[in-house]
């Protein structure tokens, strides 16, 4: 059996205001293995950003248990949440949300400035060059975000995520500032990782990306509505186990 | 209407919601604005307000000035003779009046209170136009000469010490031995010039000829005195010009004097000019630059208020950019935005307008109660249709800035596309190179005020807790007056002075009793000669009896304190202090050593530690000389936690004698705090503006980093979801920052040394190893300002989980 990255048990949402609750997410169970290629998908409103987030460790479930590589993650305080986010998760969002005034390079070794055990410049440079590489901007290290294309910076983004190593790469709508040809490539170098061994999860409205991924989640309301639908899969899980691990209540 | 009602409403709701913002701007304007109104009252009163009097524009003051045979000023006072032979020869000036300035003891009370008189001629009171609220001012039956005792009282003489007695006319009063019958009593409208000082309020009138220089004939033909009490006003009725008039009158009133003064051979040279200042530049003196210092002063503060509303206002904006977004979108045009900015801001300017009138009026209280004897016509300080007016058009003024500044940071193109794109706060934009200079300003001015009053808290309170270097605990002081008409002779005075202190001595709340002048009194200079070398000095010299250093535990260095043989011997010798001793005999004793004072020579019978009054830089030379047995200045040691009442003191004077009469009384530690007054007004004013000062600038650093964090909410989301932590995000910010807070700072040492380099002379005593450690205080308090600005914005951002910031600048 390969191993788990992510595991999420009885996890609910609920955003209060001082009249209403409302319940973004339901009892939500999921796994996700390493070297997976998780899309979920579902209407507007249906809790996938929601759900990214409390994968991405931006924000934290009302109830429920998180793990990541076997990890509780469930009640960790705003610095722990911060190391594992630095340490563990790469994400991607669908602004990009690059930092205007520093380099392409600075913003891809940023994570790695924020580690608790410092690193030295030279293996900084190495792996922000690596990393730079993966996603072809070699070139482009010493721009400024704002110089470049949509493409470009969602390139930057995803070099930004990988810079540190994660165990997973979460995905928010990569392709929802592009157009269409450029988000293909964007998937394309998506699809890549993966193929490369990258465990990713992606979050997506439009069903052309979430057919590429090897698991496919539906949510409506809240709730996952169906067990995935499998693509073949570049990895070594099954789809019995697969199905073992993700129910709905 | 409808359209300014829903505007309103809506500004109304806004600020209930950023209870935080509206109280900070209100309170801030409120306090600035008050005390800029406060003084612009005062300064419509000083300078623009025509005087309270009837032909006011043709009332002058005709002073005596006194030149050397060098035509140096020695001063402006008038000899007695001149003064009546120019009141009973001029012709230039239609209606004249003459008055001395003198205080008195209003003996007809029990509590023997001192007063406050003036010894008029009637026209006084015509020239002034005095509205009477009982009875009549002085006619011609009160004319020079006439010696017809009556009295007038001011109004709040009447009130505080008859409690506004509607019989009090044809009443009888004692001042200094001398009956008046009360005549009237002056409206609570008059208000009086001070020309005798400011803040110096008559309580009694009474005719001109019981003034004592009247009442004795030494001074009635005294031609070699000169006495600075004495006044001259007139009205002038022709062309000419003020200088024509000076020299018109010049040339015969000084040839009268120099006349008189012809076998005086130290008048030899000696000149009297005659000086016409309006009654308007008399009763001002050089007030108008005063206040007009204080108006830029204040007027500093209120631009220092609107810098830092500025910066919240620029926040503000920053946070309503959604808001005003939906209004743009939903066809809201500039002007309705601009409209809709002008309603909140002129709410809250009008809030803090009305909090403004109320500080306002305390500070009239303040000043009247405080400052009465710093500034004219403080008197008639009251809100008034100045004030409001002036308070209305600065509250527009304001108010509209506040909502242009507004307008102007929101890119209404900008706004219109916010709401469709991912928009990280386009909508609203200030330049980080204006908020730079606006960090960089607001450190800059804080740091050099906050400086500067440090300092000057620092001075006031080292003067205020340095040891004076003798005993003022449980110590009273008084003095006597004895009637004016009463001839006692000096043995007779002596009897009575023994018999006051034998009774003194036998009150059961009296530890001892001197017959001495008050340590803390700072006049008695005599010019005192140096056998050995023939030296003049001039000395602070005090008269005492035995008692007085035991009383008030000065330390003796060498020799003797006088002793009680001496007193009644009334020995020729003298006791001064170690600076004297110094200048006498350097390292060696000073005893022995001989000095001639008034025609004694007297011999060094002992040596003292010198001590200090409050506000003396440094140890004056002081000699102590044997008072004599007449004296009429006393220095009682109570036993711990007793007391004498002015009325017991009173009571006792009267069983002695019935010509005594009290006149001060005070306890030491009283009279060091009136001494201290200013010391004490320089800390609490100089720890307010600090404080104040601190406060503003915390609040303007604090806006403006507020809107640089809110400008910079998505990019702090956006470190913080890809691992930074808290302190990294603080850290950031502050690293940020610290550029602006340096250049801030070496500016402000740069326009302090400006100011040391500018003034080195009045500061060098200022400048020392303890202002560097005052600076360094300063920075640090500067620092933690600046850490708190930077922190306090964040704890939104880093203390919620990183989707919040994310999803709110969505």
């Amino acid at each position: 059996m390969s191993e788990i990255k992510i595991q999420m048990k009885n996890i609910s949402k609920v955003f209060e205001t001082e009249d209403m609750e409302t319940h973004a997410l339901k009892d939500v169970n999921l796994t996700i293995y390493k070297g997976d290629y998780v899309s979920i998908s579902g209407p507007s409103g249906c809790g996938k950003s929601t759900l990214l987030s409390l994968l991405g460790l931006l924000d934290m479930p009302t109830s429920g248990e998180y793990k990541i590589e076997g990890v509780d993650v469930s009640n960790l305080s705003l610095d722990e949440a911060a190391e594992i986010r630095n340490s563990k998760i790469g994400f991607i969002f669908q602004s990009f949300n690059l930092i205007d005034q520093i380099s392409v390079f600075d913003n891809v070794a940023l994570p790695l400035r924020y580690r608790s055990e410092a690193m030295s410049t030279t293996e900084i440079e190495q792996r922000v060059n690596k990393c730079l590489e993966m996603v072809s901007m070699t070139h482009r290290a010493q721009h400024k975000p704002n110089q470049l294309s949509g493409g470009q910076q969602q390139r930057i983004a995803i070099a930004r995520a990988l810079v540190g190593d994660p165990a997973i790469l979460f995905v928010d709508e990569a392709t929802g500032n592009l157009d269409s040809n450029t988000g293909d490539q964007i998937m394309d170098v998506l699809e890549q990782l993966n193929q490369n061994g990258t465990t990713i999860c992606m979050v997506t409205h439009e069903s052309r990306y979430a057919d590429r991924a090897t698991k496919q989640f539906k949510l409506l309301d809240g709730e996952i509505l169906t067990t995935p639908t499998n693509r073949e899969s570049n990895v070594n899980n099954t789809v019995e186990e697969s199905e073992e691990v993700l129910t709905t209540d | 209407m409808n359209q300014s009602i829903y505007l309103l409403k809506q500004a109304w709701a806004g600020l209930r919601l950023k209870k935080g913002f509206s109280a900070t701007v209100i309170a801030t304007l409120g306090i600035s604005l008050g005390a800029l109104l406060c003084i612009l009252t005062l300064a419509y009163i000083v300078i623009v307000k025509p005087l309270p009097y009837p032909e006011q524009g043709a009332l002058y003051q005709l002073n005596s000035v006194v030149k050397d045979k060098n035509a140096e000023v020695l001063g402006r006072a008038y000899n007695y003779p001149s003064l009546i032979h120019l009141y009973d020869t001029q012709t230039v000036f239609s209606e004249s009046a003459i008055a001395l300035y003198s205080e008195s003891v209003l003996s007809s009370l029990a509590t023997h209170p001192t007063v406050k008189t003036i010894y008029a001629t009637p026209k006084w009171f015509t020239l002034l136009g005095s509205q009477m609220a009982l009875g009549r001012a002085f006619e011609q039956t009160e004319n020079k000469e006439s010696y017809n005792p009556v009295a007038i009282l001011s109004y709040h003489t009447w009130k505080q010490k008859f409690n506004l007695d509607s019989e009090i006319l044809d009443k009888t009063i004692t001042v200094s031995g001398n009956n008046y019958k009360v005549v009237g009593v002056l409206s609570e409208s008059f208000v009086e010039p001070q020309l005798a000082g400011t803040g110096s309020k008559t309580d009694i009138y009474l005719p001109w000829d019981f003034n004592s220089y009247h009442q004795s004939d030494n001074w009635r033909n005294r031609w070699g005195g000169f006495i600075t009490r004495l006044h001259f006003i007139g009205k002038l009725d022709g062309q000419m010009a003020p200088s024509q008039i000076e020299q018109t009158l010049t040339g015969p009133f000084n040839n009268y004097w120099q006349e008189n003064v012809s076998d005086i051979a130290r008048f030899k040279g000696w000149t009297i000019q005659m000086e016409l200042k309006s009654f308007k530049e008399a009763i001002l003196g050089d007030s108008t630059n005063t206040v007009l210092l204080l108006l830029a002063g204040v007027t500093g503060l209120v631009l220092i208020a609107c810098t830092n509303i500025t910066n919240l206002f620029m926040s503000r904006t920053a946070e309503q950019q959604r808001q005003l977004a939906i209004q743009a979108v939903v066809g809201a045009k500039k002007r309705h935005l601009f409209h809709s900015l002008l309603t909140e801001s002129a709410l809250l300017v009008f809030a803090s307008l009305a909090l403004a009138l109320v500080i306002a009026n305390s500070g009239f209280w303040v000043l009247q109660h405080y400052l009465a004897s710093s500034f004219p016509r403080i008197d008639e300080l009251a809100l008034n249709g100045f004030t409001f007016v002036s308070a209305v058009l600065i509250a527009l003024i304001i108010a509209l800035f506040f909502a242009r500044l507004s307008a102007g940071i929101v890119n209404y193109k900008a706004l219109n596309s916010i709401l469709q794109s991912s928009g990280k706060g386009t909508g609203v934009q200030v330049s980080e190179k204006v908020r730079r200079i606006l960090v960089i300003s607001q450190v800059t001015i804080v740091t050099t005020l906050v400086f500067i009053n440090i300092g000057l808290l620092k001075d006031s309170l080292k003067i205020i807790t340095e040891p004076l270097g003798f005993e003022t605990k449980d110590i009273t002081t008084f003095n006597i007056n004895v009637n004016g008409s009463s001839n006692l002779s000096s043995e007779q005075l002596q009897a009575l002075m023994l018999e006051l202190r034998n009774r003194l001595q036998a009150l059961p709340q009296v530890d001892d009793v001197s017959q001495a002048i008050s340590p803390l009194e700072i006049n008695g200079m005599r010019i005192q000669t140096v056998e050995e070398t023939q030296e003049s000095l001039t000395i602070q010299s005090r008269y005492i009896d035995d008692r007085y250093f035991n009383m008030t535990g000065q330390t003796l260095i060498e020799g003797n304190f006088f002793s009680e043989s001496d007193f009644k011997d009334q020995n020729y010798s003298i006791i001064i202090n170690d600076v004297y001793a110094r200048r006498l005999a350097g390292e060696g004793s000073a005893l022995g050593k001989k000095i001639s004072v008034g025609g004694d020579l007297l011999s060094v019978g002992g040596v003292v530690k010198g001590v200090k009054v409050p506000n003396e830089t440094d140890i004056p030379m002081r000699a102590y000389m044997l008072t004599s047995a007449d004296e009429r200045q006393f220095i009682l040691k109570m036993k711990p936690n007793q007391t004498l009442s002015r009325e017991m003191i009173a009571s006792i004077l009267k069983e002695v004698s019935s010509q005594l009469y009290l006149k001060d009384l005070d306890t030491l530690e009283e009279k060091k705090s009136q001494m201290l007054f200013t010391q004490y007004t320089t800390a609490i004013t100089s720890s307010v503006l600090a404080t104040l000062t601190f406060l503003l600038a915390t609040i303007g650093l604090y806006g403006i980093l507020n809107y640089a964090t809110q400008m910079r909410k998505f990019e702090l989301g956006t470190r913080l979801a890809i691992g930074a932590s808290r302190k990294d995000v603080i850290s950031l910010i502050i690293k940020d920052n610290a550029g602006s807070v340096v250049i801030g700072l070496v500016a402000s040492l740069i326009i302090l040394l400006g100011l040391y380099i500018g003034f080195a002379q009045a500061l060098s005593s200022y400048v020392n190893m303890g202002t560097v450690a005052m600076f360094f205080v300063t920075l640090a308090l500067i620092s933690l300002m600046t850490w708190f600005a930077c922190y306090w914005p964040l704890r939104s951002i880093i203390n919620v989980m990183p989707i919040h910031s994310l999803r709110d600048s969505q």
